[in-house]
């Protein structure tokens, strides 16, 4: 909710829950109207049956691969000692990045006031929640005996074994687990007050009755809210070093080994800007067809684009600098194993990973610097497709080369992935998009009763209300 | 006859019914609406709300929890891996983090349901369905014979629909 | 008693495993992966045998002719690991990659269950009763062309030869042949011609400068397990060590261990030779024409030998003057006083004596093409494989009526045959050798046998109703019994006990003529007979049975000189020093295991040199094609600085069409591009006979090997130093010099208690001083730090420590051509190797092989071999990344690794620098999968003391953790505690250049603890303060006047 709960008469005479010019929504002018053109959003599509069906289709390509994989063995993927991870952890790690905007928006920006989530905040959650879940299934396929990970999970037994706490991989279980459960009651809290909507205007008994259950019996009573608010900036405030810390938490996999090009101190802050960028990109894959073929342009105005872009125009300056940052200290720290390894990585073995990842990450990204191209939705559309393969490729660049170029030269080797691998990739995103898909059309995702916040109230026009500055300010 | 309820299409209706309401000493009502108005939480003018507290408490309890299940578990078991200290605070800190955002991060939620009274899965009177939509609510329990003045001064600030609940 | 393994199909688990992963809910189910195995008691108990105790028996190694001693380890009836026997002079308990691998063929899954004959084009099984039958009946048949028949048996000492003899007399078939292909012919012959002797012994310890012309002493080259001790402790005197200079067209393995390399062409040593002694007609400047080198590296040669004192110089080239080579050499080595000194013909050894030559194979080749002979008998030699195409020897034996094989491998010799009488393998039998002259080594039964084969010796004494051959017993001379003591009994662990261990069902009659008949011949009988079995040695003399008595087949026309044949490139041919020329193929450790100079398995190769490829385009892998005159062959290049220019290298032993599924259809067979050609002098096959055209034919095939790069990059894996710096003073911590080689403070990582070696000065004990690792603990297991020194000056590269590891720690083979992975949903990755080219090989312990210096590709590089295992770290980098606890540092500073625990999430392998731990990608232990390594009965030999590793989980080098307990439990047994190198690792225990010592570096007294603090001493990558507990000791460098110093 964009608003935090303080005492009305802010000295500062700032008022939160008065958008700022660039964020208003012109064209939504009632409360009437939102939730008519919100709830009309959910009613299924031939189009979106089709969709849902190739993503399952996927999914279950990934599955069949799974099944094989366990009855033969990780020999089947494309593992070539001592690259001894390869795809699987690439793909956990890019989708942990994806699972990063969600709560950035919902509980960062929140912090910040940063009026522009409003519209696009639902969306990204829905998609942090099912980019987790996605990302929570690789660490199990990678491992060689799968039905043995609940080893990682400090559960009671009689022979107390438990965890090794001191291993990066227990510290992601605790991250990515509390992180998932984070995530989803912060979604599913904020979707209270809108199933209450959807629970009032439902004319069908039994949907009725399942939104009257899953709204808790929310009545949008001023009591109601008053807690509501205080626990959503609560939860906020958790949330955002929450997300700050699980991908310096991944990052630390990586940084924790003294393997060269992961042994470095700049990982965390460099994986949590990648993330970030990661995940906007994703955002912007998502949020841009929707909005255009449900005609939500104007809840989700070029304005909230630009605002996005610029935020991924930053990210991308932070991890570019990152990149170079990496290059630097493995010259200057004058150790030859570095040296060699970030030699091989972008003008030896590796160059065009490596040049995948630069160009899609730092140097396409550079044409948002023009505003023209920021409130370009095709543009952003098609930028966010490089942005999700440069990011794929920026974890392959640092997982693979890295293994294949350690100190034993006598070890040295080479990596492809095989169809196994691939089967694995594909699937990964059809299970991503098979929760999404069923999410958008069961719940709103865009936030009604926020909308409802920013856009003025009714006023009978005789008091000066404060709502009243939404029209002329001053 | 329980009380009577006005819906008000208006915000700075709904506001003034309140204030008037508060002034004739009405005590027990409540407020609905769409969304967060602060002028209505200002009308009202209710007291600090309690969540911090669970939040605090659920914090503490997490990270102590975490701490003590890396310790107590290393110490139990005692195998030296890599040369490093058996029981090692610093790697540990990361695992009282996060447990305390899971427990205090859940105790957060079981404020708003302990201290919002949810869930509510019997439908109350009292309560109109386009508060959820575009109308704010003010619903005031009173007896019959006081039921007049409170509808007076609904319709005087424009509500849309008076009520008696009964 | 049999283990049963687990049922075939998908088992219950599995499905559920499977299922249960795809519903996302796999950690729910499949509680336990493994099979279940049962146990059965014995019911009458038999004699010596105490379930899960070893029986040690002392036999002899037949592998290959020269004859070691080694002690079997036997439990519960079955032989699982074979080592040296510490007590045999010979090789002093230092065993050869080739001799473990013997339990492969005792256990060989393709070997025959029984009798066999043709019936049309099958051979089909039938009883032993029949098979004899049709034998006798088909020898009375031939009657008096008998006198006509031919035995090629494998060329071994001992009393078989003289038994054998005797009955073919009693047939009037004339005397066998015993054909070794391996044996380097020119060099006897010539031995016989200098020195009288076949095979004088060789002391390397006392020369100053050795000289090898081709001769590949460490490889094939007379018995490379005593030279190679020999020449380990020659070269570990350091300073007084000897220079060594190679001189041939390939760097093999013993050339790699030279100071120097003298690159010639085939065909010019012998103007080398007599450059070198200034005898005939070349001097040095045509010598280096012919050989295509700088004359001034002949020139510095021949200077050093004039002042070198004590030199020797050997010559064992396989060409058509291998012989007039080697007697040059011979007489350069006579004019400079050698023999006697480095060269000591009156301590011969016998073991190449009585051996036919090829050129006698080519008589009866010839002799078979004329239709004369009536029957053919072949035991233990693959003639049909081992000599050249162009010879026509299947051709020939078709004409032969009636073909009898003892062999117990379906080689091509064999399938040949119209009857087949499998033989006990050497491990099932009886019988005698003599390696040496005074001394006998005796072979006997280390368990029942495997099949329903039986020995031949107790078939001909059968045949002959044992009475004509028994009557006239030729006596041991000179019999001193029982024989010497055995100083390593104790290390063994169990006394050495006689007779064969009960153990696997059999069905042949438990006969022993042969036996018998042997007692019959030693002074003193049963008693002396197993009493002597104590240690496996008698001193004596067997007789020699008569050498052969047939024709002398026609010379052969003398191929023209090789420098005058076609082609662009010299055509080499030479040996594998494991494979041999192919006897080893059949046995997948040797398979599996990387060449030692090429580093490349399950596949033959080309060797070319890099510039000459690339003028051709021709990189790694590419497919190449040689013609000469005679065939063609095709397979990838691989470019290699060590051969000459103009020369082009093949190594022989693969290329099979039979001999059993690991050994057919592997690799070409280079020799059918190979004229059949001699030595005339001595009768031996010459190899480097032919120049040949080499051709890019344009396909490309992953060269199936173990190494990344073949250079250091400066990371200091294996280190050198030269003379000058170990002989330079040092100044220690106190500023005092130390001279000549002191003694270091140990590196740290070799202290205990784990605490303090852990973290070295740093230590914090109290964080860590809990539990076991409390000084103070009862178990006192904190006060040990089990180490490993590995002296680089001695270690050769042979590899013998890689297969003695996969023997005892049931490491298993992952290169055979059904263990690959999938390509496609439907095809799989069916090339040899194909997990090799993967990277997969899961050698636990590995020799890496590096070049320093050649880089302008000249003649001029150093090798170093680094064995790399894991380095039980103090500071393991692998241990704190384990999410479970599968690898921790155990309080005797071990690094462990719990494969039960294991979920198999490969963080240890990332983290660990020295990439020394091995995943199990795949249910090699599974039999129900394709890729099971331990085909029945192969899983016979693995170690009962080891797991076998399920798919899905880490593993690595566990410095032999068994054994550690093991001699624990007994020491604690005894009330006692483990006293000082009182056992040892399986690849120290078989290292044949005692390169490897095992030990507990924090007690004095342990060998491993003074070795630490030698001046050499070094940890590789120290500067990641991993507190290793492996200690290398750097190599010396022995500059000569001609090679520029470089460490």
């Amino acid at each position: 909710m964009a608003t935090i709960a303080r005492p009305y008469s802010d000295p500062a005479g700032q008022r939160p829950n008065v958008p700022s010019a660039d964020i208003q929504l012109p064209a939504v002018k009632s409360y009437e109207q939102v939730d008519e053109e919100i709830i009309g959003t959910l009613r299924p599509t031939g189009k979106w049956f089709l969709g849902l069906g190739l993503a399952i289709f996927c999914m279950l390509i990934g599955a069949a691969a799974w099944t094989y994989q366990i009855y033969w063995g990780l020999g089947q993927a494309g593992y070539e000692p001592p690259v001894m991870w390869g795809v699987y952890i690439i793909t956990f790690v890019f989708w942990v990045g994806i699972g990063h905007a969600g709560t950035l928006i919902s509980a960062i920006l929140y912090l910040f006031r940063a009026g522009f989530r409003t519209t696009i905040y639902r969306a990204a959650e829905a998609m942090t929640v099912f980019a987790v879940l996605t990302a929570g299934l690789f660490p199990i396929i990678h491992i060689g005996r799968p039905w043995k990970f609940f080893w990682l999970i400090p559960y009671p037994n009689w022979r107390l074994l438990w965890p090794q706490f001191k291993s990066p991989l227990v510290w992601d279980v605790f991250a990515i687990s509390t992180y998932l459960t984070i995530s989803t009651t912060f979604l599913y809290i904020g979707l209270i007050p809108d199933i209450a909507v959807l629970r009032d205007r439902e004319t069908n008994p039994v949907r009725r009755q399942i939104f009257a259950v899953l709204s808790l019996g929310w009545r949008n009573s001023e009591r109601e809210w008053r807690h509501f608010a205080r626990a959503y900036l609560f939860l906020a405030a958790f949330s955002t070093p929450l997300v700050l810390s699980v991908h310096s938490v991944v990052s630390f996999d990586f940084a924790m080994a003294l393997t060269p090009g992961w042994h470095a101190t700049i990982f965390p802050p460099y994986f949590v800007a990648g993330a970030i960028f990661s995940g906007f990109a994703m955002v912007w894959t998502i949020i841009i067809p929707i909005r255009k073929w449900w005609n939500l342009q104007h809840y989700v105005t070029l304005n909230h684009l630009d605002a996005t872009a610029k935020v991924v125009l930053f990210t991308s300056l932070v991890v570019g600098s990152a990149y170079f940052i990496e290059f630097f200290i493995a010259w200057y720290s004058n150790v030859p194993v570095e040296q060699e390894y970030f030699w091989n990585r972008v003008f030896g073995q590796w160059w065009w990973a490596a040049w995948i990842m630069l160009t899609c990450n730092m140097i396409l990204p550079m044409s948002l610097f023009s505003q023209k191209l920021r409130r370009n939705p095709t543009w952003l559309f098609i930028l966010s497709l490089f942005i999700n393969l440069g990011m794929w490729f920026e974890r392959f660049v640092i997982v693979v080369p890295s293994l294949s170029h350690e100190f034993e030269p006598w070890q040295w080797s080479d990596y492809a992935p095989s169809w196994v691998d691939m089967s694995f990739l594909i699937g990964s995103f059809g299970w991503f998009f098979m929760w999404f898909l069923l999410f958008i059309k069961q719940l709103p995702v865009v936030a009604i009763a926020e909308v409802k916040e920013i856009i003025p109230p009714k006023l009978r026009g005789t008091v000066d209300s404060h709502g009243a500055s939404a029209h002329g300010g001053h | 006859m329980v009380g009577v309820l006005g819906a008000f299409a208006e915000l700075d209706g709904a506001t003034g019914a309140i204030e008037e309401i508060k002034r004739e000493g009405f005590t027990d009502f409540d407020v609905y609406s769409p969304t967060i108005r602060h002028e209505l939480e200002h009308a009202v003018h209710p007291p600090q709300s309690k969540v911090r507290v669970f939040t605090l408490v659920g914090g503490l309890l997490g990270v102590t929890f975490g701490y003590w299940m890396a310790i107590w578990s290393s110490e139990y078991w005692p195998l030296v891996v890599g040369g490093k200290a058996i029981a090692s605070w610093i790697p540990y800190t990361i695992i009282g983090f996060e447990v305390m955002i899971l427990v205090g991060g859940l105790s957060t939620v079981a404020a708003i349901f302990i201290l919002g009274g949810l869930p509510r899965l019997t439908r109350t009177i009292g309560y109109d369905p386009r508060f959820s939509g575009g109308d704010y609510g003010v619903f005031v329990r009173c007896n019959a014979d006081r039921a007049e003045s409170v509808e007076s001064i609904f319709r005087s600030h424009g509500a849309g629909e008076v009520r008696r609940e009964r | 008693m049999s283990t049963t393994s687990g049922s075939s199909g998908l088992k219950r688990r599995e499905f559920l495993k499977v299922l249960g992963a795809t519903g996302a809910a796999a950690g729910t189910v499949g509680c336990s992966s493994d099979s279940v195995e049962r146990l059965i008691p014995y019911l009458n108990h038999p004699d010596q045998t105490v379930p899960g105790v070893s029986n040690y028996y002392a036999t002899t190694c037949r592998e290959c002719a020269a004859g070691c001693g080694v002690i079997a380890e036997v439990r519960d009836g079955r032989a699982i690991k074979l080592e040296g026997n510490p007590a045999h002079p010979l090789n002093q308990g230092a065993i050869c990659s080739k001799g473990q691998a013997a339990l492969q063929g005792l256990y060989n899954p393709d070997r025959f269950r029984g009798p066999m004959m043709r019936e049309g084009e099958r051979l089909v099984p039938i009883t032993w009763d029949r098979a004899l039958q049709e034998l006798n009946t088909r020898l009375d048949q031939a009657g008096p062309a008998l006198a006509n028949g031919v035995f090629i048996n494998q060329h071994e000492s001992g009393s078989f030869p003289v038994v054998l003899d005797q009955w073919l007399a009693t047939r009037g078939i004339p005397g066998h042949l015993s054909y070794d292909a391996d044996l380097n012919l020119g060099t006897i012959a010539a031995h016989r011609q200098a020195y009288g002797v076949a095979w004088p012994t060789i002391d390397f310890t006392q020369a100053r400068l050795i000289v090898s012309v081709g001769a590949d002493f460490l490889d094939d080259w007379g018995a490379a397990v005593p030279q190679q001790l020999n020449f380990a402790d020659a070269r570990a005197q350091l300073q007084n060590a000897p220079r060594f200079v190679y001189v041939g067209p390939r760097r093999s393995l013993t050339g790699l261990n030279a100071d120097q390399w003298i690159p010639c062409r085939p065909g010019s040593e012998l103007a080398i030779m007599q450059a070198l002694g200034g005898t005939g007609t070349a001097s040095i400047a045509q010598a280096a024409e012919a050989a295509g080198v700088e004359p001034t590296l002949l020139q510095g040669l021949a200077d050093e030998l004039r002042g070198a004192g004590r030199s020797m110089i050997l010559a064992g080239t396989r060409g058509a003057d291998a012989m007039e080579v080697a007697l040059a050499a011979a007489a350069l080595n006579q004019a400079l006083g050698n023999v006697g000194v480095t060269i000591l013909p009156g301590s011969p050894a016998t073991a190449f004596e009585r051996a036919a030559s090829y050129a006698d194979v080519r008589g009866v080749v010839e002799q078979m093409a004329s239709g004369q002979v009536p029957v053919f008998f072949v035991r233990g030699a693959n003639p049909a494989f081992t000599t050249p195409p162009a010879l026509g020897f299947a051709a020939a034996m078709a004409r032969v009526p009636f073909k009898v094989s003892f062999s117990s491998y379906p080689d091509e010799t064999t399938l040949l045959c119209d009857l087949i009488l499998p033989d006990h393998h050497a491990l099932e039998s009886w019988g005698d050798a003599q390696p040496v002259p005074g001394l006998i080594g005796l072979q006997q039964p280390t368990m029942d046998p495997v099949f329903n084969t039986r020995p031949t010796a107790d078939l001909l004494l059968l045949l002959t109703g044992g009475g004509a051959l028994s009557a006239a017993p030729l006596a041991i001379s000179g019999a001193t019994s029982p024989g010497v003591e055995v100083p390593g009994a104790a290390a063994l662990g169990s006394q050495v006990v006689p007779a064969p261990a009960p153990g696997a069902v059999t069905t042949t009659p438990r006969e022993h003529l042969y036996r018998d008949w042997l007692i019959g011949r030693i002074p003193g009988g049963a008693a002396a007979l197993t009493s002597a079995l104590q240690t496996g040695l008698i001193a004596g003399n067997v007789g020699q049975s008569a050498a052969a008595v047939r024709p002398a087949p026609a010379p052969v026309a003398a191929l023209p000189a090789i420098a005058q044949t076609e082609g662009d490139f010299f055509f080499h041919i030479y040996p594998s020093p494991l494979l041999g020329t192919g006897s080893g193929a059949n046995k997948p450790w040797l398979q599996e295991l990387a060449d030692p100079v090429s580093k490349i398995a399950w596949q033959t190769w080309i060797e070319i040199h890099p510039t000459r490829a690339w003028d051709m385009g021709i990189d790694n892998g590419d497919l190449v094609t040689i013609t000469t005159g005679t065939g063609s062959v095709t397979a990838p290049a691989y470019l290699y600085l060590g051969i000459h220019p103009d020369t082009v290298a093949m190594p022989l032993g693969r290329g099979h069409t039979a001999y059993g599924r690991y050994a057919a259809g592997i690799g070409v067979n280079p020799l059918i591009a190979v004229p059949a050609a001699e030595d005339a002098q001595s009768g031996g096959l010459a190899y480097s006979v032919t120049k040949c055209r080499v051709t890019k034919t344009g396909g490309f095939d992953d060269l199936v090997t173990t190494e990344g790069s073949a250079r250091q990059h400066g990371r200091g894996i294996a280190q050198a130093m030269t003379v000058a710096e170990l002989m330079a003073p040092v100044t220690d911590d106190h500023g005092h010099d130390i001279p000549g080689v002191p003694s270091y403070e140990p590196l740290p990582g070799l202290r205990s208690p784990v605490a303090a070696d852990a973290q070295g000065e740093l230590a914090d004990p109290d964080s860590k001083d809990k539990g076991m690792y409390d000084p103070q603990h009862w178990s006192k297991m904190a006060s040990r730090r089990w180490a490993m020194t590995i002296d680089l000056a001695r270690c050769t590269g042979c590899s013998a420590c890689v297969t003695a590891c996969y023997a005892e720690n049931n490491i298993p083979t992952v290169g055979a051509p059904w263990q690959g992975r999938a390509t496609s949903p439907l095809t799989w990755d069916e090339r040899p190797g194909a997990n090799i080219v993967k990277g997969r090989e899961m050698t636990w312990i590995r020799i890496e092989r590096y070049f320093e210096g050649g880089e302008d590709y000249g003649s001029n590089f150093d090798t170093r071999f680094a064995p790399m295992l894991c380095q039980h770290c103090g500071n393991a980098p692998c241990e704190p990344v384990c999410p479970v606890y599968a690898t921790y540092h155990s309080p005797d500073g071990l690094n462990v690794q719990v494969y039960n625990r294991c979920v198999g999430t490969r963080y240890c392998s990332n983290n660990c620098p020295y990439k020394v731990r091995y995943f199990n990608w795949f249910g090699y232990g599974e039999p129900n999968r394709r890729q099971y390594a331990f085909p029945e009965p192969l899983n016979w030999q693995l170690n009962p003391d080891v797991t076998v590793r399920g798919k899905g989980v880490m593993e690595k080098c566990t410095f032999c953790v068994q054994r550690i307990r093991e001699a624990e439990h007994r020491a604690v047994a005894e009330g006692r505690l483990v006293e000082a190198d009182e056992f040892t690792t399986a690849c120290a225990q078989a290292c044949p250049s005692r390169a490897i010592v095992f030990g507990d570096a924090a007690d004095a007294t342990w060998s491993v603890a003074q070795l630490a603090t030698d001046r050499r001493a070094y940890h590789v990558f120290g500067d990641l303060s991993t507190y290793t507990a492996v200690v290398y000791l750097k190599s010396i460098i022995h500059p000569g006047p001609a090679t520029p110093v470089q460490a």
